[in-house]
């Protein structure tokens, strides 16, 4: 039982990474917005895309297409900024309103891939190089595994320190806490909402290429549940606060494996009920998430 | 004076009456098949919509769970509708479930109670959270509902769905129903007891000073809502006649939010405008979707058209008209005595 459950950590830790890429992207979005970035699941879903088309048509080397795709789901995530939020934003209006026009922009990039390269799913590009397993007395750990954990640590780690230290870090938590003053002080906080487009949307970007290393599929529906989870993820780590949305992501990716892998086979279809009733159960206990919250929320919802 | 008044108002509303009823007339005597199957759609839309913005528009309340409970009203009437013979063949359910073969209208009711009872177990505990973990806890609703309707085969024939659901519906019922809908709600928003909800909606500190128990009208509205909801959803499973687990999935519930944003939230003829542009826009471009040839040219099919517009027109409406096309104005009898006035004086003026 010991070993089996240590596989299962193991398996977990990718998805945990995925959600946590995720989550990150979620809580600066919504920290310096104050809104849900809904199509967030979607510039996910380009990323993957991109990663796939590169180097499936185009026969791209796999490392230059993994970067140029995330450097694609930067650019898209730029543009839907430009194109849907910052009009909403420059207008005073409601957030309500933004709201919709995200959830639009989100069904829209959706179905506009599902227009054009229908709904089938196809297979994400592996290279030969990640499918290596190692093994540690019974217990088997792939390449792909430790590379997917070692990145996202490295890259969260960076995005920590760049939070904590640099000066666009430091007026980044300053519009997230506490919008107006932040602009008294002289922050131009149109520049940190692309700041947080351009970090969020690049990490959604690395997750996808992680998600389609993990399960080895693309299709246009696949960035709404990841997206819904790094979102739960988010709130579960407190909105606003980057280090608590990552560990946030890693419970969840971690807790659902375990659900279905600890519980009866008859019981695995539950999967999504456990994530919404962990969301639930923990929205009841700690309204604000396990850790601090980084956001003011009387400026930002009005009541 | 005041009989007066009274037999205007009277003839007013009969002549209305007339009207509808005599165009309803034409529509169900000269259309067929699928053109009397949009405007029975539009019906069913317009009142899924009057049903959401009480909650969404009036009471202020964002809730996207709408869809759970449209699906549970919906997995309600058809089992209890159902042919006896289809049950005991696909599902496992309690004997008196499985005999049960109620008339239409029972079966409704029975729907909208069973929506009304399933909101308030399921957005009450949702009360507690605020702006967008309200949202997102809504949002579980629908996913939970569609995932428990995907594994509790017993009960709903897992994702297969349920098929043979008897066709009741005609146009005089949905439009009889959607009329009374309208009345109702009009009615409400003009009482002591609807406008606390506007008053909730407008500014909630301010309506609990002035002495509205908050909590209670927003659960006051979520009942009043949710039975028109339930009842919407049971008509669209007897309009269309089969059902499954998806079929009041996100997509569903983004074309009624699209609906309200379009036509103006806060008003009855908004959502009603709402209503008629996106069912009408869907339906009558499916055929665009599906593929044609137009002068020897291959058009091929583009599934999801009709959704990439949809959500293209909101989010232009978002930026340019946020208050949806109708804005604040209702349209009433006054309004368009007003616009005929108003043309006619222009008319004499030009000759």
């Amino acid at each position: 039982m010991g070993l089996y459950l240590v596989q299962q950590l193991i398996n977990a830790i990718s998805y945990g990474s995925i959600l946590g890429l995720l989550a990150v992207g979620y809580t600066m979005i919504y920290g310096i917005l104050g809104l849900i970035n809904f199509a967030h699941g979607e510039i996910f879903m380009i990323g993957a895309f991109i990663c796939y088309f590169l180097v499936s048509l185009y026969h791209v080397p796999w490392v230059i297409a993994a970067l140029l795709a995330v450097a694609a789901s930067t650019v898209a995530g730029l543009l839907l900024e430009r194109v849907v939020y910052r009009p909403c934003i420059k207008r005073k209006a409601p957030v309500l309103t933004v709201f919709i026009a995200s959830f639009g922009a989100s069904l829209g990039l959706r179905f506009s891939f599902m227009m054009f390269f229908t709904d089938r799913r196809r297979a994400f590009p592996i290279p030969e190089f990640f499918e290596k397993m190692y093994f540690w007395g019974e217990i088997a750990i792939g390449l792909r595994d430790i590379i997917i954990f070692v990145t996202t640590i490295v890259i969260m780690s960076l995005v920590a320190c760049f939070i904590k230290y640099t000066r666009l870090g430091t007026a980044m938590r300053g519009v997230s806490f506490d919008t107006k003053t932040a602009q008294l002080m002289g922050i131009n906080s149109a520049r940190i909402i692309v700041a947080a487009f351009a970090i969020g949307s690049a990490l959604a970007g690395i997750s996808a290429i992680e998600y389609g290393l993990t399960f080895g599929i693309v299709n246009p529906g696949m960035g709404f549940t990841p997206g819904l989870e790094g979102f739960i993820a988010a709130v579960l780590g407190g909105i606003g606060n980057v280090p608590g949305a990552m560990i946030g992501g890693f419970l969840i990716g971690v807790g659902e494996i375990l659900f279905v892998a600890l519980l009866p086979p008859e019981l695995s279809p539950l999967r999504p009920l456990f994530v919404w009733a962990l969301l639930f159960v923990i929205l009841f206990l700690r309204p604000t998430g396990l850790f601090r919250p980084n956001v003011k929320f009387a400026g930002i919802w009005g009541e | 004076m005041r009989t007066r008044e009274n037999l205007l108002k009277l003839g007013k509303v009969s002549i209305g009456i007339g009207v509808a009823a005599g165009i309803l007339l034409l529509l169900d005597t000269y259309l067929r098949g699928f053109y009397i199957g949009v405007i029975i759609l539009f019906g069913i839309n317009a009142i899924v919509c009057l049903g959401v913005s009480i909650t969404n528009s009036h009471a202020n309340i964002f809730s996207l769970g709408f869809g759970g409970i449209m699906l549970i009203a919906a997995y309600a009437t058809s089992l209890l509708t159902l042919p006896v013979a289809y049950k005991s063949q696909f599902l496992q359910l309690p004997l008196w479930l499985e005999n049960a073969q109620w008339p239409f209208v029972p079966a409704l009711i029975a729907a909208g109670i069973v929506a009304v009872f399933s909101s308030v177990v399921l957005v009450l505990p949702a009360f507690r959270l605020r702006g967008h973990y309200f949202i997102l806890a809504s949002i579980g609703i629908n996913i939970v509902m569609t995932n428990i309707g995907i594994n509790l085969r017993a009960w709903t024939h897992g994702p297969l769905g349920l098929r043979n659901i008897p066709f009741y519906t005609n146009i005089w019922w949905i439009y009889g129903i959607l009329f009374l809908t309208i009345f109702f709600v009009w009615k409400l928003l003009h009482s002591k007891f609807g406008r606390a909800f506007v008053a909730i909606g407008k500014d909630q500190t301010l309506a609990s000073v002035l002495g509205v128990n908050v909590v209670l009208y927003k659960i006051y509205a979520f009942i009043i809502g949710s039975f028109i909801v339930g009842i919407g959803g049971a008509l669209w499973v007897h309009h269309i006649g089969a059902m499954n687990p998806h079929v009041f999935e996100l997509v569903f519930v983004f074309q009624i939010i699209a609906m309200l944003a379009i036509g103006g939230s806060g008003t009855i003829s908004g959502a009603i405008l709402g209503a008629a542009i996106i069912t009408f826009f869907t339906q009558l471009a499916r055929p665009v979707q599906e593929g044609f040839i137009l002068f020897g040219l291959k058009v091929p099919p583009l599934i999801g058209l009709i959704q990439v517009l949809i959500a293209m027109i909101i989010i232009l409406v978002m930026i340019y008209r946020p208050q949806g096309l109708l804005g604040r104005h209702e349209i009433r009898w006054e309004t368009l005595h007003e616009a005929v006035r108003a043309a006619h004086r222009r008319i004499r003026g030009q000759t």
